[in-house]
């Protein structure tokens, strides 16, 4: 299991964790890189079934992070987003996600080192928890098998 | 002579007799769990009512492969496209009811017919034999027989088979049918007199059928453009569950899925029902409330179909989307209402 | 111990007088069904139509469903349940306060008749019912007597809300629920492990038919274009893949959180029995413990996903 890499999907707020991840990267802080990152406005914009489709394509891990509550670009976009993060992560534990797979953060742009330690963090959990087999599509059936 | 018989002591050996060398299918479980299954011959049973979804899904799958496809990069021109037909083993359906095969009738001139075949479809049909059980006592909802069906109807099947008082008896109704009641062992005997009484009797358990012959007569924009169909659609909910229960229901959707390695090319079932089944890609929706959906519905079944296939009705009563419509909206209600529409004065 | 037949009464009684005093267009009502154990929605619009309006214990369509977007003035026959979702419509700008009156039906619970069927499973052809206690079921050859209380819908057993309290008048004498929900089968689910979790969700949706009648029967679907019938993007395939009618179902949950008044009109509608509310239930609880909050219960409240609090917790934020 040691040599698994894991694919997970990162949803950022632009205007906090995008940027911290942008100081982590000029600041020389090397951390996994084992996430793909799509740049939101604003947590508040992320909709749920961003979570679901990444899960459903085959995402071993999601990690959602943005500003401190407070510090939100928008005034109050992410103390919206707090309360659909609570709900998303009890539902998703209750039916039986590995709530390590999902990660919430609060990451400012000023901190590349939050950033860089959480990024391991992430990727270690989602390391820990294997493969995504069980919350994912079906492999598609390609009839490869009958070419060959 | 088409009809057989088999005692109760040798069914044992009728049912191994069907499964040798083929699936054998029958109804299992009771209530909403009863459904067309996989069955070792020593487990069929008679007493069972009707399965609790129609058996279409046997020759046309709610998801079915059509085709693959991906792309081999390393090779000039690597595009590969594979087809997905699959007609499975030889199939025996032992206690499809009469309905459901009739339903089954209506929907294979759908998809074999002197335009077009469609190979998928045609592949199941082709390697299934349909044993019906007729209905002694047909249930509450069922009105077969007001729809040009009957209990002990033929249509759809190779044999008919009832019960008797020791066994079954059969009537043979196709080539095939007849073979395998040869290979049985099955007796000839002549029954017709027999199936003619019991299916009487059968038909008149179903009460007074009401006369839904003025739809055939009407001209199909009368009965368009009716004013009724306002009402009759205000309580629908616009859910599929008539559709998909539905034993001539057809319709489909072709999808594509993709992942990085290729994708699959797959039709699963759809339903008029929905607002997604007619919208255009301009965003134009032709069937823009529930009035035209449910409208569309019930002209399918009640006047379309008819039209294209000989009269036959696209409903054969089988009683499954009365009881399972959660607001009531009744097809006999609504054949009723269509059959008062008023003529436009020539 | 009411007669239906009196609650039938006074039903029709109101509706006739809102419908001739012009308060209200169209009264939204139930009368008898085509099949036995079945009741259907149905609108009248004149005084002579309003003698089709029933009350029975099979009255389980949430008519707060036909509310949203309807022009006029509109009387509803509401339970306890189906007035909370009126109510919730008008919070939710679906439709104006002064353009609803609420017939409120003080309600002793609807049956299940999946349960009625295990109980009876010949074929039944008749039912009889007089009081909202029993009902009596009929076939060939056999009648069968079935107390209310042993085939209730297990929404109803919960229920703790049974009178409409926010309605404009009480066509029967009130009627006590239970003292609270206290979500045991929830918290029991919640205790087992991550797999068995997992194991029993699968289990739960394996018969789904995505035929879409939990959403169509559910008074908070209302949105013009549903999620599962996007296409730019497309967000489900339409398959029957198991993973997608599992994230419609999880999204499902996810939108009625809040929401969700217990009516059982999704339980109700579903063509294969699945308790489709396990994901509501869930998102109740959540709801409640986080913001004490439950809907339908005044006419001011803020649905909670519409505001917040600064100190919100939420621990598992890192």
């Amino acid at each position: 299991m040691s040599d698994f890499e894991p694919k997970i999907v990162a949803f950022f707020c632009n205007w906090c964790t995008y940027g911290a991840a942008d100081l982590a990267g000029v600041s020389r802080l090397d951390y996994p890189p084992n996430f793909r990152v799509v740049r939101l406005p604003c947590t508040g914009r992320l909709n749920p079934k961003f979570i679901m489709e990444a899960f459903k394509r085959g995402a071993d891990g999601v990690w959602v992070s943005g500003c401190h509550p407070g510090d939100c670009h928008y005034i109050a976009g992410n103390y919206y987003a707090r309360r659909k993060f609570i709900l998303l992560h009890q539902l998703l534990e209750s039916v039986g996600v590995d709530p390590n797979r999902l990660r919430f953060s609060w990451i400012s742009s000023a901190e590349a080192n939050k950033f860089q330690a959480m990024a391991k963090d992430v990727v270690e959990n989602v390391k820990a928890c294997g493969p995504n087999q069980s919350f994912r599509k079906e492999e598609l059936n390609l009839g490869l098998a009958e070419v060959a | 002579m088409s009809e057989y018989i088999i005692k109760q002591s040798a069914l044992a050996d009728f049912f191994k007799s069907l499964a040798n060398g083929r699936r054998l299918l029958s109804p299992q479980g009771v209530g909403d769990k009863c459904k067309l299954e996989e069955t070792a011959p020593e487990k069929v049973s008679l007493d069972f009512t009707n399965t609790h979804m129609s058996p279409k899904s046997l020759l046309f799958p709610q998801t079915e492969r059509l085709m693959a496809f991906h792309n081999e990069h390393d090779k000039p021109n690597g595009y590969v496209f594979q087809s997905a037909l699959d007609s499975g083993e030889p199939t025996v359906v032992f206690g499809i009811r009469p309905c459901d095969a009739r339903g089954l009738s209506i929907a294979n001139k759908v998809f074999q017919n002197d335009r077009f075949t469609d190979p998928y479809w045609k592949g199941k049909f082709d390697r299934t034999v349909f044993i019906g059980l007729a209905c002694d006592a047909p249930l509450p909802q069922c009105f077969c027989a007001a729809m040009g069906g009957s209990p002990f109807g033929e249509s759809g099947l190779d044999v008919l088979a009832f019960r008797q008082t020791d066994g079954l008896g059969f009537k043979a109704l196709t080539d095939k049918g007849t073979e395998l009641l040869k290979a049985a062992g099955a007796t000839e005997a002549d029954l017709a007199g027999e199936i003619k009484s019991l299916e009487a009797k059968a038909i008149e358990s179903q009460g007074v059928k009401p006369n839904y012959q003025p739809i055939d007569n009407l001209d199909l924009m009368d009965l368009f453009k009716d004013p009724h169909w306002e009402a009759t659609a205000e309580n629908c909910l616009n859910c599929g569950v008539c559709t998909f229960f539905c034993p001539t229901c057809h319709c489909f959707d072709i999808q594509d899925e993709n992942s990085e390695r290729g994708g699959v090319r797959m039709r699963n079932w759809d339903t008029c029902m929905s607002w997604l089944f007619t919208v255009h890609g301009t965003g134009h929706n032709p069937r823009p409330t529930k009035t035209e959906r449910v409208r569309q519905r019930f002209m399918h079944k009640l006047k379309y179909i008819p039209l294209k296939q000989d009269g036959v009705r696209g409903c054969t009563g089988c009683g499954r989307c009365v009881v399972m419509c959660p607001v009531n909206i009744d097809i006999r209600s609504v054949a009723l209402k269509m059959a008062q529409t008023a003529p436009t004065p020539a | 111990m009411p007669q239906l037949s009196e609650i039938t009464g006074k039903i029709r009684e109101s509706a006739k007088k809102l419908l001739t005093s012009g308060q209200a267009d169209v009264v939204i009502g139930y009368r008898q069904g085509t099949v036995p154990m079945a009741t259907a929605p149905f609108f009248a619009r004149t005084p002579e139509d309003c003698d089709q309006l029933v009350w029975s214990n099979f009255a389980r369509v949430n008519l707060a469903n036909y509310l949203s977007g309807r022009p006029g003035k509109v009387a509803l026959v509401a339970k306890g349940c189906d007035a909370r979702s009126a109510v919730g419509q008008v919070t939710e700008n679906q439709i104006l306060k002064d353009n609803l009156y609420l017939i409120g039906v003080p309600c002793t619970g609807m049956i299940d008749n999946n349960l009625v069927v295990a109980k009876e499973p010949r074929p039944i052809s008749e039912v009889t019912e007089t009081t909202d206690e029993a009902i009596t079921v009929k076939g060939n050859g056999f009648s069968t007597d079935i107390k209310k209380e042993d085939v209730l819908r297990r929404n109803c057993k919960t229920c703790v809300n049974r009178t409409p309290k926010l309605a404009n008048e009480l066509v029967g004498p009130e009627v006590n629920g239970a003292a609270a929900d206290d979500y045991a089968d929830i918290k029991a689910l919640l205790g087992k492990s991550l797999e068995e979790r997992m194991a029993y969700f699968k289990d739960l949706i394996k018969d789904c038919l995505r035929c879409y009648a939990c959403r169509n029967a559910c008074p908070l679907c209302y949105c013009p274009i549903c999620f599962v019938d996007e296409t730019r993007p497309q967000w489900l395939g339409k398959s029957t893949d198991a993973m997608d009618t599992m994230t419609f179902h999880l999204l499902r949950g996810l939108h009625c959180a809040g929401r969700c008044t217990s009516c059982g009109a999704c339980e109700t509608a579903c063509p294969v029995n699945i308790k489709v509310r396990e994901f509501n239930r869930i998102m109740e609880l959540t709801v409640q413990s986080n913001w004490q909050y439950e809907p339908g219960m005044s006419w001011d409240q803020k649905p909670p996903l519409t505001m917040f609090q600064t100190d919100d917790t939420a621990d598992f934020i890192k």
